[in-house]
């Protein structure tokens, strides 16, 4: 089986994000990148798929600016076979990067393609179920397990009480919400076997796809308003102290 | 080349790989060894699947090279992660140092290619762990005063006396133990063997109950008519005082990452706790007393780290690095001592407590200056380099 991950680079979660001077955007000077963490779980997905059937293949491939090189080199030291880049540097309409990865698929034509359920840095969850809308393949969001049979794949997801598990006809689209196991960390003898690989560019001007598409725009950003010390109710008997909490969620809180 | 050398120039700039090592390192440290330290220092002893984790990252043999069944990396990987595991946990961070610079390191090195092939590719996956068997209860610096003997005997050696203060001593599957066969022939006597734990007559005495790093066993270890294949010779006969000394600059490149990251560790929790902490209305950080301590430590761990990488670099070039390695474990330790010392007084009351993470490095930080050469031997190997010329 072939599995392909559309993956991105984001700002790691450990980077403390601040403002930068436009108002608009953030400041990425010096900060950590990092594959999405929901991008991660679809590799280890797919990397466990891998480890009960060695004959998988695992593909990574990202549309983004150079840098995201790093993130692809990190997915193939996690045990990924092979890895490409759709350089971008300006900034595209989302469907038009569905686009560019629709063209990579049709190239690559993988069986299964796992997404990561929505990116951490706009947390818009646009590009996995718009990729299975231009490819026209089936697609089921948020997925725990994939478990592959013949010609299909079961896709399970967790649901308010237990689980529901879809089976869809391969080849097919599934974005993930969580792998079974925590992603794997890269291994140095993993590290040693990425560097030995090539990693394919492509500029996006070179694909032939359409680059249009809606855009959005940050008009502003700033960040949350810093939170103000917490209340404790701790006067008075339980049943007074159950008005007192409901009087300040209603009134204070205002989430009644 | 990540450092100063002679080819590439003064360039401090990590490679791609090491970068990608550190990061593994550090993930893997923050994230499966840090929850476990506090435990690992009570309980006395490191679980064993931790090390086989390790061992599958590749820690276990990062400059193995990948013929053997190591990573393929460099020496200065190696002192990245061990300052990563060590600003986590000292006790599992020495497990490592020992495992990779005083076992894995002597066997490459000197070792034979039949015993490369037969040694390396368990121990640099850390499937088996290695310990060095040099020091016995009368001979520590003066090594070359050690009693326990090797004995020609038909087609092999055999072994008596004791070792003492060996660190992996009793986890650990392979040793490389130092044996005199001709007293009167002092350091010119000595050899070195590998000696797996299996052999008839090679057994664990006590275990040693320590200050700090308690995690790390460090046990007595008894070879009583211990017989020793000939095949299991490491270097020639009246080798072993150089074999010995050539590991210990290695290994003393390994414990000065292992102070740099003891040291990382008071830094870091020193500053966390300085920003939340208030007395007289204000954060402690905001204090000029508490803000000099935390320039100090943050000046020297940059210095001891500099210091640590260019011994490495060297190292990995094969150029002489015994100076170099010598200045980093003689500052690096003094700087983790030091900065432990500054942590449980910034953490004040708390400091004193097992509750809290300073005590556990004040503890650990102190057996730096005394293993894998004093401070004193330190600056007798770093007189005696400067005044050679």
């Amino acid at each position: 089986m072939k599995i392909l991950i559309p993956l991105k680079q984001v700002p790691d979660s450990t980077v403390r994000v601040s403002v930068a001077p436009d108002g608009k955007s953030i400041k990425t000077e010096g900060i950590t990148w990092s594959i999405s963490p929901y991008d991660e779980y679809a590799i280890e997905m797919a990397l466990e798929r891998k480890d009960d059937d060695p004959s998988t293949v695992v593909s990574v491939v990202t549309v983004g600016p150079a840098r995201s090189r790093d993130a692809l080199r990190q997915a193939l030291a996690m045990g990924c076979d092979d890895a490409s880049i759709v350089i971008a540097d300006e900034a595209i309409p989302p469907v038009a990067i569905a686009r560019a990865l629709a063209k990579v698929i049709e190239d690559a034509k993988p069986d299964l393609v796992l997404c990561g359920k929505q990116a951490s840095d706009d947390d818009q969850g646009f590009i996995g179920p718009a990729l299975a809308e231009v490819l026209g393949w089936p697609h089921v969001a948020t997925i725990t397990k994939a478990v592959p049979a013949d010609g299909s794949v079961e896709l399970w997801r967790e649901v308010e009480g237990g689980h529901e598990v879809w089976t869809a006809r391969l080849p097919a689209l599934a974005t993930v919400h969580k792998s079974e196991k925590e992603p794997r960390y890269p291994s140095l003898p993993g590290i040693m076997k990425a560097k030995k690989k090539e990693i394919p560019e492509r500029p996006f001007t070179a694909l032939g796809v359409d680059s249009s598409g809606p855009m959005l725009e940050v008009l502003s950003m700033e960040p949350p308003p810093a939170r103000g010390a917490g209340k404790i109710l701790k006067d008075g008997d339980p049943r007074h102290l159950a008005d007192q909490l409901a009087t300040a969620l209603r009134d204070e809180a205002k989430v009644l | 080349m990540a450092v100063t050398s002679a080819e590439t120039g003064f360039d401090l700039t990590l490679t791609e790989e090491q970068e990608q090592a550190q990061r593994t390192a550090r993930d893997f440290a923050t994230e499966r060894v840090l929850p476990r330290a506090a435990e690992i220092d009570e309980q006395g002893k490191i679980p064993r699947e931790l090390l086989a984790e390790m061992g599958r990252l590749g820690f276990m043999g990062t400059y193995v090279p990948e013929r053997y069944g190591g990573s393929g990396l460099d020496a200065v990987c190696y002192v990245l992660i061990v300052e990563e595991i060590n600003r986590a946990c000292a006790s599992t961070g020495v497990v490592l140092c020992s495992h990779v610079s005083l076992a894995v390191d002597p066997i490459l090195q000197f070792g034979t290619e039949e015993q490369k092939q037969r040694y390396l590719p368990a121990l640099a996956t850390g499937e088996r762990i290695g310990c060095f068997a040099l020091s016995e209860p009368a001979s520590g610096s003066d090594a070359a005063a050690m009693r326990t003997s090797a004995r020609r005997e038909g087609d092999g050696w055999v072994l008596n006396g004791t070792k003492n203060f060996i660190t992996n001593g009793s986890i650990g599957d392979v040793a490389v133990v130092f044996a005199q066969t001709d007293p009167p022939e002092r350091h010119k006597g000595i050899a070195a063997f590998i000696v797996e734990k299996s052999v008839p007559g090679f057994s664990v005495g006590k275990l040693e109950r320590k200050l700090g790093i308690r995690g790390s066993d460090t046990a007595q270890l008894l070879f009583q008519d211990c017989r020793v294949p000939a095949a299991n010779l490491l270097g020639e006969v009246g080798e072993g005082f150089k074999i010995a000394l050539s590991t210990l600059d290695g290994g003393r490149i390994s414990i000065a990452a292992q102070a740099v990251g003891i040291a990382r560790a008071c830094l870091e929790d020193s500053l966390a706790y300085a920003k939340q902490r208030e007395a007289f209305g204000k954060k402690i950080a905001d204090f000029q007393a508490i803000q000099w301590m935390l320039a100090d430590m943050a000046t020297e761990i940059d210095a001891a780290r500099l210091l640590t990488w260019r011994a490495a670099a060297l190292k990995d070039a094969g150029e002489d690095h015994i100076l170099a390695a010598a200045e980093a474990k003689l500052f690096a330790s003094d700087v983790a001592v030091k900065a432990a010392r500054d942590c449980v007084q910034i953490f004040g009351g708390y400091g004193y407590l097992k509750d809290f993470p300073a005590e556990r490095h004040y503890r650990d930080a102190k057996i730096t200056e005394i293993y894998e050469g004093t401070s004193e031997i330190m600056k007798l190997v770093i007189a005696e380099e400067i005044l050679k010329e």
